[in-house]
C-alpha cells in the first residue's frame, strides 16, 4: 500500500513537472499559410539571437476565446500574440497589450513601413502603436474573367443593361452584373449558376461582407465625430442589397455561410464573383484546389472595400517582452518580410506590393496593394466585438428576409450608438 | 416461438436501421478522406483516385500521434480517477443517503453551469497553481465534468438485487467495506463500465477546457481537428481523416472490452 | 437493544461519509472556486476591462437581465430545443437499447457503429455535417433532388436550422442514452419475465408493465443526465450557426458566452448562469424526489 501511495505521488509530481528550458518565447498564431512560412525560417533566428520559438497555431475562430482569460492573468503563457484589428481597442482598454512606440525608437525600428491605412486600424490606437500589422485580410471582389470575355456574355449583356460588359468600377454596375449572372442554366426551374456568393452567418462572417455593400454604397459606419451614420437612406440601400444578393444572387444556404462554404461555392465554379478576402483568390485561382483555377480576377470592390489586418502584439502578461520585441524587429524585418512575401504572404508593407522581385511572382501585387490602401475599416473601440454581435444579427435577420431592412438599418443605429456611448465617445 | 422470432427479427429491423443512420454519414466521410477538398464537394459525386495522402499528412505534418497521446491520457487518466470515487460516492448515496438531498444536489449543481462560465475563474486557480499546459491539470478539470454525473448515474446500479447479496455477504461475517469490494463491485461491474466509458468519451470530445486550459505539448485530438479551421477554408478533407482516426482504436479494443462484458453479466446471473 | 441499533446506525453513517469523502474532496477543489467565484461575480459590476470587485451592485445583474432583448428568445429556443432532443432521444434510445438487450448476433458490429458518432468530437461532428448538408453543394440535397424532392435550406432557414441543430445534436448524441439504457436493462432480473412468459403475456404489455416499472430509475437519472448536458449544448451553435440565422439556435450557453467573452460583462454572465443554476436546480430537486418515491 506505501510503495503504492509512492508511486501514485511520483507520477502526480512528474505530472506537475515542467521542465526548465532555454530561453524560449511562445508565440500565439493562427492557422495559415504564412504561420508555416515562419516556422520553416525559424532556425535562422535561434542561429541569429540563441531564442528559441515555440509556435502555438489554432484555428482563427478560437483565437478570441482563447486569447481573454490569457491576457487577464498577471503572466500569461505566450510572449507574442497575433490580435486582429478590431480587438485593439479592447484589448487596450483592458491594459492588456504593450506600447510599442518606445520600444521602436530605441532600437530604430521605422514603423511607417506600413501601408498608412492599416497602421492606423490595426497598428495604432489615438496615435499609440500597440500593434505590428503582420497579415492583411482586405477584401476584394474576385470574378470570373473568362466570363467577362465571353462575347456571347457580353453582347447579352449589353442589350439588356445598354453599358459593357467589364471588370466593375462601379457598385451599380456590379450590381447589374450580380443579376445578370444569376441563372438557371440546366433548365429544371432552379438556379444554379450564381451571380455572387454571399456570407451571410451571424457574427463576423456577415459583417465583414456585408460592410463591403455598404461601402460600395458610399455609406459609411460613422462620421469624424463618431456619431453612428447607419440609418442613412446608403447604409439602407447598402443592407438592401446584401437582403437581395443574399435572398436572389447567392444560393440557398448563404444566410448560413461563412466564408467556407461561399468560396467553396466559387471553387465548385458555380458563380460569377464573390467578395472575400483578397488571400483566398490564390486558392480560388489554382486550378488544383478550384475549377475556376485560372479563369479568376480580383479588383478593389467598387467604392471601397473592407480592409481588416491582423498584428502582432505583446501582451502585457508576456514573460519575456526583451526577447518578444527582439523576433518582432526580425519576422518584419524587410529582408524576412520580402521573403514571406515571395512565398505568398499576405502583406503589410508599402514598398513590398511594388517590389519588382515579388512582382514577377505574384503578378496581382500591384493590384492587392490597391485593395489594402484604399479599404476601410470597422470603427474600432472598445466595444467593436459587441457591436459586430449586435450589428451582424441585425443584417443576418435582414439578410434572411426576417426584418426588413430599413428597421434592420434603424436597429443597427440604436444599437452601435448604445455601445459608443458607453465607451465615452459621444454621448 | 414464432413470436420469439418475429420479436428477434424486429430487433434487428431496429438495428439495422439505427445502424445505417449512423453509418452512411461516417462512410461519406471515409469517402472524404480518401480525395481531397475539392473532388469531395463535386455534385455528382465524382470518386477520384483514393488516395492516402490525406492519413499521411495527419501524422506527418500536424502530429497526430502526440495529440492523441495527450487525449488518451488525459481521457484515461479523468476516468481512471473518477470512476472509484463516483462508485464510492454513489454507493453511499444508495445505501447510506449520506448529505442527504443536499449533498446530492450540491454534486450535480457544478455541471448546471454553462463550461464557459466556469472555466475563467479555473483558469484563474490553475494558473496560480501552474497547472496549465499540464495533463494533470487537464485531467482535474474534466473530473470536474464527469464525477458529478457519475455519482448520479451509478445510485440506480447500487439499487436494486445486489443488495440481496450483500446482505448475505454481510450475515457471512464480511465488513462493510469487504462486502462492497468482493461482492457489490463484481457484480455491478457491467453497470459500471458502461458508465466508465461515458465519462471517457466526455472526457475525449472536451474542447472548451482543452482550448483554454492547454497549450501545445498538451493539446488533444479536438483541438488538433479544430486546428483544420483555417484562413483557407475548412479542409475538410484532411480533418475527416484525423477523425477517422482518432475513432480507429477504440474500435480495435472494444472486441476486448466485449468480453469483460459478457464475464460481468454472467456473474450476475448467479444467485 | 436500542444502543445496539444506533451504533449499527452511527457505524453505517460513518461509512458512508467515508466512501464519499475523497470524491467530494476532489469535487470541491476543482469545482468550489469556479462556482463560489460566479455565485460571488453576480453581484457585482466585473468587466473583463475592470476585473476588480470593487463596484458591488447587489441584485442590478439580475435585473437587467429582464431588460436584455433576445434572452427571452434564447431561452424559448433553448427549452424547446432540450425538449425536442431528449424526448426523441430518450424514445430513440430506449428502442435501441431494447433491441440490442434482445438481440444475440452481430452484436459486436452494432456496438460498434452505436459507439462511432460518441467518440467524433463535435467540431468534426459539425463540420462534417455542414458539408452534408450544404444547400447547394451537399449531398443531401443532391439525393434528395434525386428523389424529387425540393432541396432544403438546412442552415439558412430559421426554423430548419432550428430542426437540423437538433438532429445533428440527436445524431451525435443518441447513443449515450442508449448506452446508459442498457446498461440499465441489463442489471433487470429474470424472475418477472419468466412469470410474465408462462403467463403468455405479449412483448408489448411485458413492456409496459415490467420493464418500464423496473427501470424507472435509470431512466429517471439519465432522461436527467440527458436533459442537463442538452442544457448546456455549445460545440453545435458555435461551429455550425453562431446562434443565427437571427436568434433561431441561439440557445442559452452561447447567449451566455457571448456576453462573457463578446460583451465582456462577466458579472452579467455570471448573473445569467446563476439563475440557470437555479432553475435546473430546481427542476432537479423534483425529479429527485419522484426518484425517491421509486426508490
Amino acid at each position: 500500500m506505501k510503495r503504492l501511495l509512492a508511486f501514485a505521488a511520483l507520477a502526480v509530481a512528474l505530472a506537475f513537472a515542467m521542465p526548465a528550458k532555454a530561453q524560449t518565447i511562445r508565440i500565439l498564431m493562427e492557422t495559415v499559410p504564412d504561420t508555416e512560412m515562419i516556422r520553416e525560417m525559424l532556425p535562422e533566428f535561434k542561429e541569429a539571437t540563441g531564442i528559441d520559438v515555440e509556435i502555438e497555431a489554432i484555428s482563427y475562430i478560437d483565437m478570441h476565446t482563447k486569447l481573454v482569460p490569457q491576457l487577464i492573468a498577471p503572466t500569461g503563457t505566450y510572449d507574442v500574440i497575433i490580435v486582429d484589428f478590431y480587438w485593439v481597442a479592447e484589448f487596450h482598454a483592458a491594459g492588456w497589450l504593450m506600447p510599442l512606440d518606445d520600444l521602436a525608437k530605441r532600437d530604430g525600428f521605422d514603423l511607417s513601413v506600413y501601408v498608412p491605412k492599416v497602421m492606423e486600424t490595426t497598428g495604432t490606437v489615438d496615435g499609440v502603436t500597440y500593434m505590428m500589422p503582420f497579415y492583411n485580410y482586405a477584401m476584394g471582389l474576385v470574378y470570373r474573367k473568362d466570363l467577362l470575355e465571353d462575347p456571347a456574355e457580353q453582347a447579352a449583356f449589353k442589350e439588356k443593361y445598354g453599358i459593357d460588359l467589364g471588370v466593375p468600377k462601379t457598385w451599380d454596375e456590379f450590381r447589374k452584373q450580380m443579376e445578370f449572372f444569376t441563372r438557371d442554366t440546366d433548365g429544371d426551374g432552379e438556379r444554379d449558376f450564381f451571380g455572387t456568393v454571399t456570407q451571410a452567418q451571424r457574427g463576423d462572417c456577415v459583417m465583414m461582407q456585408s460592410s463591403n455593400f455598404l461601402y460600395g454604397n458610399g455609406a459609411r459606419y460613422y462620421d469624424e465625430n463618431w456619431n453612428p451614420t447607419l440609418d442613412t437612406p446608403e447604409a439602407i440601400q447598402g443592407i438592401t442589397d446584401f437582403a437581395d444578393a443574399t435572398m436572389k444572387y447567392s444560393p440557398p444556404g448563404s444566410e448560413g455561410f461563412c466564408f467556407d462554404e461561399a468560396v467553396a461555392v466559387m471553387t465548385q465554379g458555380k458563380a460569377y464573383s464573390i467578395i472575400t478576402f483578397n488571400n483566398l483568390f490564390a486558392t480560388i485561382n489554382n486550378p488544383e484546389t478550384s475549377a475556376a483555377g485560372g479563369k479568376a480576377g480580383i479588383t478593389p470592390v467598387p467604392g471601397g472595400g473592407l480592409m481588416g489586418a491582423w498584428g502582432w502584439a505583446i501582451p502585457n502578461s508576456s514573460p519575456d517582452k526583451e526577447a518578444a520585441w527582439t523576433f518582432l524587429k526580425w519576422v518584419e524585418s524587410y529582408d524576412i518580410a520580402k521573403r514571406r512575401a515571395l512565398k505568398g504572404s499576405a502583406m503589410t508593407q508599402t514598398a513590398l506590393f511594388t517590389d519588382p522581385d515579388i512582382v514577377a511572382a505574384r503578378p496581382e501585387a500591384p493590384v492587392l496593394g490597391e485593395l489594402v490602401a484604399t479599404g476601410n475599416a470597422f470603427p474600432v473601440f472598445t466595444y467593436t466585438v459587441q457591436f459586430v454581435e449586435e450589428v451582424g444579427r441585425e443584417i443576418n435577420l435582414a439578410a434572411s428576409g426576417q426584418k426588413d431592412p430599413a428597421e434592420a438599418a434603424k436597429a443597427s443605429q440604436e444599437a452601435f450608438a448604445e455601445l459608443l456611448r458607453k465607451d465615452g465617445k459621444i454621448d | 416461438m414464432r413470436r420469439g422470432r418475429l420479436g428477434g427479427l424486429a430487433a434487428h429491423g431496429v438495428l439495422v436501421v439505427f445502424c445505417a443512420i449512423i453509418a452512411l454519414p461516417l462512410l461519406w466521410m471515409l469517402r472524404v478522406a480518401l480525395t481531397d477538398k475539392l473532388t469531395a464537394y463535386k455534385l455528382p459525386p465524382e470518386w477520384g483516385s483514393p488516395d492516402l495522402d490525406n492519413f499521411v499528412a495527419i501524422f506527418v505534418e500536424a502530429q497526430f500521434h502526440w495529440y492523441f497521446l495527450n487525449s488518451a491520457v488525459v481521457a484515461i487518466g479523468s476516468t481512471v480517477i473518477a470512476l472509484p470515487l463516483a462508485a464510492m460516492m454513489a454507493y453511499a448515496f444508495a445505501r447510506y443517503d449520506t448529505g442527504g438531498a443536499t449533498l446530492r444536489l450540491f454534486v450535480l449543481s457544478s455541471q448546471m453551469m454553462p463550461p464557459v462560465i466556469v472555466v475563467l475563474p479555473m483558469f484563474a486557480v490553475f494558473l496560480g497553481l501552474h497547472l496549465i499546459d499540464t495533463w494533470a491539470g487537464l485531467i482535474l478539470a474534466h473530473l470536474s465534468l464527469s464525477l458529478p454525473f457519475l455519482a448520479w448515474l451509478l445510485v440506480a446500479f447500487f439499487q436494486g438485487d445486489v443488495r440481496i447479496l450483500e446482505q448475505a455477504a454481510r450475515v457471512d461475517g464480511a465488513t462493510r467495506m469487504q462486502a462492497f469490494l468482493r461482492v457489490t463491485l463484481p457484480v455491478t461491474a457491467p453497470g459500471l463500465l458502461a458508465a466508465g466509458l461515458l465519462a471517457f468519451i466526455i472526457s475525449w470530445n472536451d474542447f472548451l477546457f482543452a482550448l483554454i486550459l492547454s497549450g501545445k505539448p498538451t493539446y488533444t485530438l479536438p483541438m488538433a481537428l479544430s486546428a483544420f479551421q483555417t484562413q483557407r477554408g475548412v479542409e475538410i478533407a484532411v480533418m475527416a481523416a484525423g477523425a477517422i482516426v482518432a475513432i480507429l482504436p477504440v474500435f480495435v479494443l472494444l472486441p476486448f472490452m466485449r468480453r469483460y462484458l459478457i464475464k460481468g453479466l454472467s456473474l450476475g446471473a448467479l444467485k | 437493544m436500542a444502543a445496539a441499533v444506533t451504533s449499527l446506525a452511527r457505524r453505517d453513517r460513518r461509512f458512508g461519509l467515508l466512501l464519499t469523502a475523497p470524491g467530494l474532496a476532489a469535487l470541491i477543489f476543482v469545482v468550489m472556486f469556479p462556482l463560489g467565484f460566479t455565485v460571488f461575480t453576480s453581484f457585482f459590476e466585473y468587466t473583463l476591462m475592470h476585473l476588480v470587485h470593487d463596484t458591488f451592485v447587489g441584485v442590478h445583474n439580475y435585473t437587467s437581465i429582464v431588460e436584455e432583448e433576445y434572452l427571452g428568445e434564447a431561452v424559448w429556443v433553448t427549452f424547446k430545443f432540450v425538449l425536442a432532443s431528449v424526448v426523441i432521444e430518450f424514445c430513440i434510445g430506449m428502442a435501441v437499447a431494447l433491441a440490442l438487450n434482445r438481440v444475440t448476433r452481430f452484436k459486436n458490429i452494432y456496438y460498434l457503429i452505436l459507439l462511432a458518432p460518441l467518440l467524433m468530437n463535435p467540431v468534426v461532428v459539425a463540420q462534417l455535417w455542414r458539408m452534408i448538408l450544404h444547400s447547394e453543394l451537399g449531398i443531401m440535397n443532391y439525393l434528395l433532388g434525386g428523389l424529387g424532392i425540393d432541396g432544403v435550406n438546412f442552415l439558412g432557414d430559421p426554423e430548419a436550422a432550428f430542426w437540423t441543430v437538433v438532429l445533428v445534436d440527436i445524431w451525435h448524441q443518441v447513443s449515450f442514452m442508449a448506452i446508459l439504457l442498457l446498461a440499465g436493462l441489463s442489471a433487470l432480473p429474470r424472475e418477472p419475465y419468466e412469470a410474465a412468459r408462462m403467463d403468455g403475456a405479449s412483448a408489448i404489455r411485458t413492456f409496459i408493465h415490467i420493464t418500464l416499472p423496473l427501470m424507472r430509475p435509470v431512466i429517471a437519472v439519465a432522461v436527467l443526465l440527458r436533459l442537463i448536458f442538452a442544457l448546456k449544448t455549445f460545440d453545435i451553435i458555435y461551429i455550425m450557426t453562431k446562434g443565427g440565422p437571427g436568434a433561431a439556435t441561439d440557445l442559452i450557453s452561447y447567449f451566455i458566452y457571448r456576453s462573457a467573452f463578446f460583451g465582456l460583462d462577466l458579472g452579467r454572465a455570471s448573473a445569467m448562469s446563476v439563475v440557470l443554476l437555479l432553475g435546473v436546480l430546481g427542476l432537479t430537486m423534483y425529479l429527485y424526489r419522484y426518484m425517491r418515491s421509486l426508490a
